[in-house]
């Protein structure tokens, strides 16, 4: 397709091939990052599986753990996780790209502002761990 | 050129909405999501938690708490409009489908809130 109807009249869009984001290592990485989408929409609907085996009761909520201790399960889960855990590093990449941190008259430099956001994600998976595990 | 301007498809109404969901979407999902998929999809499996960790009961009294419902509503939910919005791009630019944009929107940000509706749903009936 080389003309769209986007507005009110005709554009010219270049024919592209459908395998342009395939061509460069900037390309691809871009790709995965947007694909890493895929990845957090799966753990959503995941826990959202979960939270409704919870509410049908203990079998079903078993069931479902069950399910979780399998093998196939185990494998689509560290598919999921390297795709998340990817989505967490590009996002706070982009955030300390964005966020401008002061401090009095000073800029932080963004690799800090990136290590206080890794910083932050790790110290909050610790919390949720520990909440979740232990508590 | 001055025409140019027109030709432009011009932003929804919506897009201020669709872009703070997206935002807010990928940092709860950068932030939290990676450790409860790890704790559930790996180390469940894995046998590395104490054996009641994940028991029914202590599962639903933590679930019960109106402070885990909310913090699960957010958990769940908003990375669902994060996901939807990428995903509409993914089928534009990447699947090289270029037609019916607003039936994609559409699919994708319905499917957001329909899975919040579902949400709220499994959240209440616990």
């Amino acid at each position: 397709m080389s003309v769209t109807q986007g507005g009110r009249s005709p554009v010219y869009v270049r024919p592209m091939p459908r395998t342009w984001w395939l061509r460069t290592r900037r390309y691809r990485r871009f790709a995965i990052r947007e694909l890493t989408s895929v990845a957090v929409a799966a753990s959503s609907v995941i826990l959202l599986a979960l939270l409704f085996a919870l509410s049908r009761g203990r079998d079903a909520y078993e069931g479902f753990l069950g399910w979780l201790d399998s093998s196939g399960a185990v494998v689509l889960s560290a598919i999921i996780l390297a795709g998340v855990v990817y989505h967490t590093i590009t996002w706070l990449r982009l955030t300390a790209h964005i966020q401008v941190v002061r401090l009095g008259r000073r800029v932080l430099p963004r690799r800090l502002v990136l290590a206080g956001l890794l910083t932050l994600w790790v110290a909050v998976s610790a919390i949720v761990a520990y909440l979740h595990i232990w508590l | 050129m001055t025409r140019a301007k027109s030709t432009k498809p011009r932003p929804s109404r919506l897009e201020p909405v669709v872009w703070s969901l997206f935002a807010a979407g990928g940092t709860v999902a950068a932030l939290l999501l990676p450790v409860h998929v790890a704790i559930l999809g790996i180390a469940l499996a894995a046998g590395w938690l104490p054996s009641d960790a994940l028991s029914y009961e202590r599962a639903v009294d933590l679930v019960r708490h109106p402070i885990t419902k909310v913090y699960l509503g957010v958990l769940v939910a908003l990375p669902l409009y994060h996901a939807a919005h990428r995903l509409r791009f993914v089928i534009h630019h990447q699947l090289g489908l270029h037609g019916g944009r607003r039936l994609v929107a559409a699919a994708c940000y319905g499917t957001a809130l329909a899975g919040t509706a579902l949400t709220v749903v499994a959240l209440v009936r616990i």
